[in-house]
This record gives structure tokens, sequence and C-alpha cells, in this order.
């Protein structure tokens, strides 16, 4: 990197006037002429077959262009990489809420109106797979890999102290504020789609592999987009049924998702029965992790959330077992949920540890330092750079930990129980592939930049980060820098997905600003003593314009490290004693990430993955009625997300950390593991507050009274 | 949403009238609830009566000189500036808070005093077309029942519905012992106690109220009340705002020193309309105001409580929830 001065700094977000202004056009946003509107239809049964869709009387509907069911849709690949299935590729019913047809209309009320005209028959199938307590007993061996050393269950047997329990999780969903939308339009044989969408490349490639048309004949464009936490990530249906309806309507065709029926459409965070085994010496030392983890996958289909991942890096035991069963059910395919598996897993692992530290009469931090590991305890590779001491160290000094009363029930103030706890998290830190195109201009002097990849930016700050590295990697100032992402015109870049993001678009950008400074002094003949900036040579050689791509890659030996984000967090909680209702009063959350692109958007990446994991704790639970498979939760009336009367104070801390293994620039990603340890914390902190342990989340009033 | 057909009234009469002359008409006031239940299929009016706009929304005192004679809510008052006027702040503290327990404020800001009393219940199976609801659709089923009932009644339930009033404010209409002004379209009006307005669902849950099609809320009368010193509205929730109650309370008491010379309590989240606590409030009468007395009446009231498979806690949450109302109550303002 060229001279360091504006990356790392609070840069506000470059494109936040534009977003508070209402100017930033999302994926619906786009005014395309002629447009029409798409209504999907879903199942009201789990699992059997379709025998009849009588759509006569809603054909006839006010403004009705075109029905498309199983028996008029043309024929896609179901194999093409959208997940999920609901294709409406046949008449087979494999979960409730599986779409079942499309209504396109002049508006979207015509469009809704008749949807609810049309009758569907089915002939039902009484074995349907819905009820997960009862077939968890049936679970198989998942394709998620086993990591077994030693013996777990011989030093469970012999150790001094030892903790035997099961922690369950319930699903949960995304929720982006801005639901799936897509506008498709054709022009002859192309297609672009305005979808939201987490990896833009990946959206193009699986839309024109399931609609059998080649890559370069769809465009995805998503410049803006309103949250996704990973079900933007895999695109699912609705992307190429949009497509289908705008072909059938010959017209473009806007589709967008209700909210209810973003309960079934777009994934889900499965819920998980966690078996967790810990064996330690007296003094505290782990002699043994086991961490088994049962959940249930789409009929057709696995996915597995890693539970396990963070018993994998967190902690020096010498025995241990890591293992994965699954049931497939008749409901909707689950899939990547912010902080996937660390954030459910890492709630077992740290209500375990705690409930060690507690038989062990020692403190949960004193347990957690004693099993520092010197190299990941899993592969053996050394770590890239590894501060989760310190962010245990640091944490306690800045929350006060030492004020804690180690004895459960003891702190009241008036109607409240106050209680505190830790946890700690990790995330992996990878970076992937991704091109960067920089293109120069020099008006009469005056240099400006535009920076070029198909990255996506979920909301997070990806402009602001790739605008700051840019600027320095130029010698420009941030507002002669101009950064087009979102469109896979671009040249094509990783997914803002699983912590990579930040990561590999700042490095490919940071490669291509050395690329283009070397290109240009290359250029010019002359010989430096210190190397100039790109924006000096632009001026200096009078070029009025230049550019470069860049097609990066991680660093050569990465695979060689062990490379993760960690973190240790920090919960106080008020439970009133006669309701059971509790508060986050304070929440800290310290975290070793690399290098800190851009303080304030990584802080508001970390207080918006604790709000998750306070809802993820306290409130978030999506229901089935087994009866017919289907989400009684389905509004924000039933499904809770934290309110902001929920939320305490919230303080996030880096801890600074120079990696120079991971990748080059030392990111290692912040998007995940901000949820990653909170439920864990609150609830180690409910149990310091009540004495009571709290397993099965959330943790609502009834379950503490 | 199915077609309607949308009239402005311009009278609070002629709205009665244009209701009266079509049996699948509604009123549409504040529209936070009817408007969704029509998105969602569940509401399928003909016509919709718009009365937002007419000037009915005043809070005015009743009073005539020094005796102090109650209170008038009009009908089209919105719920958030009933909260926050200075009448009910003063003289009605349990129902100010009890509305601002409710929703959210933005809702508040819609939603109308009248169209509070008429909000449907919040139960799921209800809310979704697919699934079985007497409530919803006569003869099809309680999904509830068997199903997924965190939420529903433990009081006065019939196995045709376990449904619950979601109002958080007619609970303390309730304890209030308010009386709800109705009037048809031949011009009479009523006055109807809570529990003439309200019903248990018994072989009818598709009826919430006894009012007939053609009747129009016009306003709700407060009597004067002695409970503006104790009193107090406990709402036990999943989240600290914007979620309905699994239990909540509205308590006041009147003192004679240290003696419950008349006792109010009255529950939300446990029946098809607010939960007059008769049996706790008949224990309490002439006792003294201890908390020992509290717990042991909330016990009574919850003696006769019938649960099911998941909201069994309602018992005991009910029980701290009176205990904890009437103990606010008592320290109210201390």
């Amino acid at each position: 990197m060229e001279a360091n001065q504006i990356t790392g700094t609070p840069l506000n977000r470059i494109d936040g006037l534009l977003k508070v202004t209402g100017k930033a056009a999302y994926a619906t946003d786009y005014p395309v002429k002629n447009l029409a509107y798409g209504y999907l239809f879903k199942s009201t049964v789990a699992s059997g077959t379709i025998t009849q869709i009588d759509d006569a009387v809603a054909k006839k509907a006010p403004g009705v262009i075109t029905i498309i069911t199983h028996l008029n849709a043309p024929k896609l690949n179901v194999k093409g990489g959208l997940r999920g299935g609901a294709l409406l590729q046949g008449p087979e019913i494999k979960f409730n809420g599986q779409h079942i047809g499309i209504v396109v209309a002049e508006t979207f009320e015509q469009a809704r109106y008749a949807a609810r005209l049309i009758k569907v028959q089915y002939s039902g199938d009484a074995q349907a797979k819905t009820d997960f307590e009862k077939l968890a007993t049936q679970a198989v061996p998942a394709k998620e890999p086993e990591v077994r050393r030693g013996d777990v269950d011989s030093a469970m047997a012999s150790a001094a102290v030892t903790v035997d329990e099961v922690y369950e999780t319930p699903i949960e969903h995304h929720h982006p504020m801005e639901p799936h939308a897509t506008i498709a339009s054709w022009e002859g044989d192309k297609l672009t789609l305005y979808n939201s969408s987490q990896i833009v490349n990946g959206a193009q490639t699986s839309a024109a592999k399931t609609l059998n048309i080649a890559p370069e004949n769809v465009r995805i464009i998503t410049p803006y987009i309103g949250g996704g936490f990973g079900s933007k990530g895999g695109q699912w249906a609705n992307l190429a049924l949009a497509a289908v309806a705008a072909k059938m309507a010959n017209r473009p065709v806007h589709l967008a998702l209700s909210r209810q029926q973003m309960f079934n459409s777009v994934g889900l965070r499965q819920h998980n029965i966690q078996h967790l085994k810990l064996a330690a010496t007296k003094e505290g030392k782990l002699l043994a992790l086991g961490h088994q983890t049962t959940t249930h996958t789409a009929i057709d289909d696995e996915y597995t959330e890693p539970c396990g991942d963070c018993s994998k890096v967190l902690y020096a035991v010498p025995n241990a077992l890591i293992n994965y069963k699954v049931v497939p059910m008749n409901i909707i395919m689950p899939t990547y949920t912010r902080g996937p598996g660390k954030s459910t897993g890492s709630f077992a692992l740290e209500s375990a540890m705690d409930e060690l530290a507690f038989k062990l009469q020692m403190d949960p931090i004193a347990l957690r330092l004693a099993n520092e590991p010197a190299q990941d305890p899993t592969t053996g590779k050394p770590w890239s750079s590894r501060k989760l001491v310190e962010c245990l160290k640091e944490g306690a000094k800045a929350f006060g930990w030492h004020k804690r009363n180690p004895q459960p029930g003891k702190n009241i103030q008036g109607d409240y129980l106050i209680g505190h706890g830790v946890a700690c998290g990790s995330y992996p830190a990878r970076q992937r592939d991704s091109s960067a195109v920089i293109k120069l201009t020099n008006d009469n002097g005056k240099v400006q930049a535009t920076v070029e990849l198909a990255a996506a930016d979920l909301g997070t700050g990806t402009y602001t980060i790739l605008a700051q590295t840019a600027a320095d990697g130029l010698g420009l100032p941030v507002a002669q820098v101009q950064i087009k992402i979102g469109d896979s015109d671009l040249p094509p870049a990783a997914g803002s997905v699983g912590s990579v993001g930040a990561t590999s678009y700042a490095n490919s950008v940071n490669d291509a600003c050395s690329k283009i400074t070397t290109e240009l002094m290359m250029k010019s003949g002359k010989q430096f003593f210190v190397r100039p900036t790109a924006a000096q040579l632009m001026a200096s050689e009078r070029l009025s314009s230049f550019e470069t791509r860049m097609d990066a890659k991680p660093l050569a030996d990465a695979d060689n490290y062990s490379a993760h984000s960690f973190n240790a967090n920090f919960a106080e909680v008020w439970v009133n004693r006669h309701t059971g209702m509790v508060k986050v009063k304070r929440f800290l959350a310290v975290t070793a990430a690399g290098k800190i692109l851009n303080p304030k958007t990584a802080r508001s990446q970390i207080i918006g993955g604790n709000v998750w994991g306070i809802g993820m704790a306290l409130t978030e639970e999506s229901v089935i009625d087994p009866r017919w498979g289907n989400f009684i939760t389905r509004s924000f009336a039933d499904y809770h997300v934290p309110v902001n009367l929920d939320v305490g104070n919230l303080e996030a801390i880096f801890i600074n950390e120079d990696d120079k293994h991971a990748n080059k620039l030392g990111v290692k990603g912040i998007g995940e593991v901000g949820i990653v340890g909170v439920a864990g914390a609150i609830a180690n902190a409910i149990f310091n507050a009540t004495g009571k342990r709290v397993r099965e989340l959330p943790i609502t009033p009834d379950k503490l009274i | 949403m199915r077609p309607f057909k949308y009239t402005r009234a311009t009278t609070l009469p002629s709205a009665i009238k244009e209701l009266s002359g079509n049996a699948q008409s509604r009123i549409l006031a504040g529209g936070t609830n009817l408007l969704d239940l029509m998105k969602e299929d569940v509401e399928r009016p003909e016509a919709l009566i718009d009365i937002t706009h007419l000037p009915h929304s005043a809070v005015k005192s009743l009073s005539q000189g020094a005796a102090k004679s109650g209170v008038l809510l009009d009908a089209l008052g919105k719920n958030s500036e009933t909260a926050n006027h200075l009448l009910i702040r003063s003289q009605y503290p349990m129902l100010s808070q009890a509305i601002l327990a409710g929703a959210s404020a933005q809702i508040r800001n819609m939603a109308t005093n009248g169209g509070n009393l008429l909000q449907r219940t919040r139960c799921p199976y209800f809310y979704d077309v697919a699934m079985p609801c007497n409530k919803r659709t006569p003869g099809s089923g309680c999904g509830a029942l068997e199903g997924f009932n965190r939420m529903h009644a433990v009081f006065g339930w019939s196995d045709k519905c376990i449904a619950v009033h979601p109002s958080d404010m007619a609970v303390a209409l309730a304890a209030l012992d308010a009386k709800v002004l109705a009037q048809n379209e031949a011009g009479q009006q009523r006055r109807l106690t809570f529990d003439e307005f309200f019903r248990l669902p018994g072989d009818a849950p598709e009826k919430d109220n006894n009012l007939q099609h053609g009747d129009l809320i016009t306003g709700i009368e407060l009597p004067a009340s002695n409970f503006a010193d104790h009193s107090y509205y406990a709402k036990v929730r999943d989240r600290s705002s914007y979620a309905f109650a699994l239990v909540s309370v509205a308590a006041g008491l009147q003192l004679n020193g240290k003696q419950i010379s008349d006792v109010r309590v009255a529950m939300g989240g446990v029946a098809h309309k607010p939960w007059r606590a008769l049996t706790a409030e008949k224990m309490l009468k002439g006792k003294e105001a201890t908390e020992a007395n509290f717990k042991a009446a909330a016990k009574a009231e919850m003696a006769a409580a019938k649960p099911h498979e998941y909201n069994k806690f309602k018992i005991e949450l009910g029980e701290r929830a009176i205990a904890l109302a009437l103990t606010n109550a008592l320290n109210y303002g201390s």
C-alpha cells in the first residue's frame, strides 16, 4: 500500500447522502417502462402432489396478463445453482409454502387478488416430515466433515470435572429490511435482472444456468442492497421465476416477496440440537470437547450449519469429537445465516464453558485464558494472528469485569437481578479471487479515478472502504475517486458473504493501485528514488487517461496459516424478578479482526451483529405447526426482532492487529463475527443474574419465572 | 386485496346509514388493523366507509361544577392523544399507561379509541387463511386448540376458539368500568357496560362483541375514578415494546388508611375479552393492602385458569403480574 492516510479513518459513508435522501435506487426502484407485476402463490400443504389448479376465475380478473404454473412453465435446469427448488417444474410438493405459480397483472394488487381466486387441489401425503422434535432421533451423519482426535468418552469418564448438556436453538429468519425483489427485463436474448444480490456473479451464473441461457446474456444490476444476512447470497427461485414471468408476459416484470412470503421463500437458519461435552482437570485445563449437532435439511438437498466451527479453534484440547447429524424434512432448504454455525455453535460451546467455570469455581475469563492454544488445535497450522487473549483482557478492563459478583442471584437492585457474562467467538478470515479495473483521467491536472468491480455493498460500507483504499493507493483525495460496483458487467469479484467481501475487494483494489502505479512508472521511462503516486504520474506525464485491470488472488502461502477473526463479548443484563423480562443494559464487543479499514462502518457492523445476537438470545424464534408444516410465526408481530428498548448501550472496541499472513492488507473481515458469541454472553449473564441456566433459545420471560 | 367500494362519510349519521345498508360494509377509522387484515385476505369487505376525518375526537370532562362525573372519549380520538391528555393522565393514569404499552408510537398516532375496542385477535391461525379458524371461517375448526397456543386464552375459552383480545387499552377500560356508547340507524343510543359489550367465544367465536351490524361506537364513557392515586398497568411481553401481552394487568386501589375500600383488577392476554379478576377483587375488598394479600388474591384468581399445552406458564405469570400490578399501584407515585 502507498502512503496510508485515509484508510483506517472513520470516514462517513460516501453513499450516505444518497440513501438518506432516497436517491439510492434499490432493485425495484428502477423506472423500467411498461412494467407488469408478478405475485407468487404457494402451496398450503407440506408434501404431496398438485392434482388440479382451477384458475378460470383468476384469468378473468381485472388486469391479469398471464398465470404461470408447472402446467405451462418452461423447462428450467433445477441444478442450475438456485437454492431451494420451487421452480414450477412439476406437481410435487416438497414443503409448505413452495411456490406453485405466479400471476402477472397490470398492478401488484390485481396480481395478488387474482392469486387468491385460484383453487388448488392436492393429493396429500400423510407421511410429511414436519416435526423436528420427533424426527431428530432419525437423523443420520451429515456431509459436514467430522473432527476427531483422541478419545472424548474416556476423557469424560476419568476427568475431575465434566459438563454434559444439550443446547437448543430455534429456526430463525434473515428478514433483511428490503425483502427479495427483482425486475426482470428481456431485450431479445438479453436479460437484465435488477435484483438484490450479495454475490453478483453468482446470481448471474445461477440465473443463466437455471434459465438454460449463456451467462453473458444475463446482466445483474444491484448497486444497493437493503441487507441480506446470507439470504441473498445463494439466490432462490424467485430470481429465475421473475425472468420466466417477463418472458411469458412479454413485458418487464416486477416480482417482490411480501414479508410473509419471506418466511418460506429464501431459506432459514435451522433448528439445532447441540450436545456439548467438556472435561477438565480441577485446575481448569480442558481434556475433552464433544460437540454433536443434530439438525434438519431440505427433503432433497443438504445444508448443515457448521455449529462446531468455534469448537474447532477456540481452545486447546487434546481430545475432541465434532460431528453432525441431519434429517431431511418437508421444510424449506436452510441456508447461510449471519455467523452461520458460529453464532449458534458458540452459544452452546460458551454456555458449556460458563457451566464448567462455575463448577470449577473459576473465573470464566481465567478458564478461557488457561486454554489458549498456541496453534490451531484442529489443523495444527500456526495462527496468521490471534489476539483473543488481548480481547479478553482489554475487554475485562473496559467492562469493569472485576466488579462482577461470581455468585449468581446475589446482585439485586429493586425489582431487578443484575448479571454479567462473557463469551468468545471466532470467524474464518479468507480472501477470494477478485478482479478490479482502475480508470484514471486527467483533466488539466485534476486527476480522477474510477474503480470498477462486481462487488456488492449490503449497506455495510463497501463503497466507502474501497474509496478509502483507492484514494490511498493512488494518492488521490476520496472525493476524486468514484466506485462502481453491483453490476455483473464489471470485472468479476467475490461475494459479500462469509466475511470475504471487504478482504477480497480491498486487496484487489489495493493490488490494482500498485499495478497501475508501476505501469505508469514504466510508461514514463524515468527512474524514481521515491515511488511516486499514480496521481502524481498522471499529472507529471500529462496523460489524459490510463487504465489497468488486476486479477487479484490470495497470498500463495495463505493456506499455510489458520486465519480467523476473534472476539470477546461482555454483557450486563437486568432481569425483572417478577416478570422474567430481560434488558441488555450494556454490551461490549472486543474484536481482533486485523486491519480495520474504517472504524466507523466497522463499529456499525459489529453493533449490528450484536443487536441480532440479542435477538437470538432473547426474542427470535420461528415456529412450525407440524400438522401442516407451515410457519405459525409469519409476520413481525409474531417473529420478534429486538426493539430499541431491548438494546442498551453498545460499545465496540477493536484490538490493534497487524496480520502479515492472512492477506496482503491484513484485513480479516467483520461482517459475521459481530453476532458470534453474543447469545452466549447474554445467556451467561442471565445465569449470573438469576442462577437459572437456560439452554434453549430464545430466553423469553416464561423461561425465567 | 379484493376490490371494494370506498365512501367518505360526511357525518356520523350518514356513515351509520351507509353501514346499515350493506351487511358486507365496514367502517374505516384508523385502519391500523382492518387494512392489514384486508391485505391478508382475512377481512373481505365490499365497502369501506371512511370516518377518519370527521370531527369527533375530543376528550371531554363530564363534570359540572365541583363534583367529578367522569370523562367522555369520542370514538375518533387518537390513542396517542388520549394517552397524553391531561385529564387522562391525571385522573386515569392506568388508562394512559395501558394505551402507551400497546403497539408503537406510529400506530397509536393512527389508531382510534373506538377502533381499539374493535381490533381483532392476533391469533396466527386467524391471520393465515390457509389455516382452520372458527372466528374467520365458522365451522372450519380451531387451529390453535391443539396447535401453537402459547399466546392464547386460559380463561373463558371454548373448544371452538381460544383466541385472546389483543388490546391493552381495553383492559384498563374494563378495570375502570367504562361504558361503550353505540348508535344505530334509528338514532338510538346504547350505553353498554364492558360485560355487555364484549363476549366470550362460546359457539359463535366469529362474533368478537355484541354490537349489531349498523351499530357505530360513538364514544367511551369513563366514570369518575377514585383510583388515580393508586393505579398501575403491568404488561409482560416477549420484548420491551411492540409486542402483544403474554399477560397484562390493570390494577387500581382505593385506600382507607391501609385498608382496601375498593379495588379493580383486569387482565389482558388471558381471554377472548378483557378479563375482570372478580375473584381477586372480592378477596381484597376490605383487606389490608399488603403484598401477602395481593399474592393470595392473585393465586385465587389464577386457580380457575385452564391452560393449553404451550401456555401453562400463564398461570404463574398471571399470579406474578397481578401481585406486581397491585404492589406498584399501592406504591404509585411514591
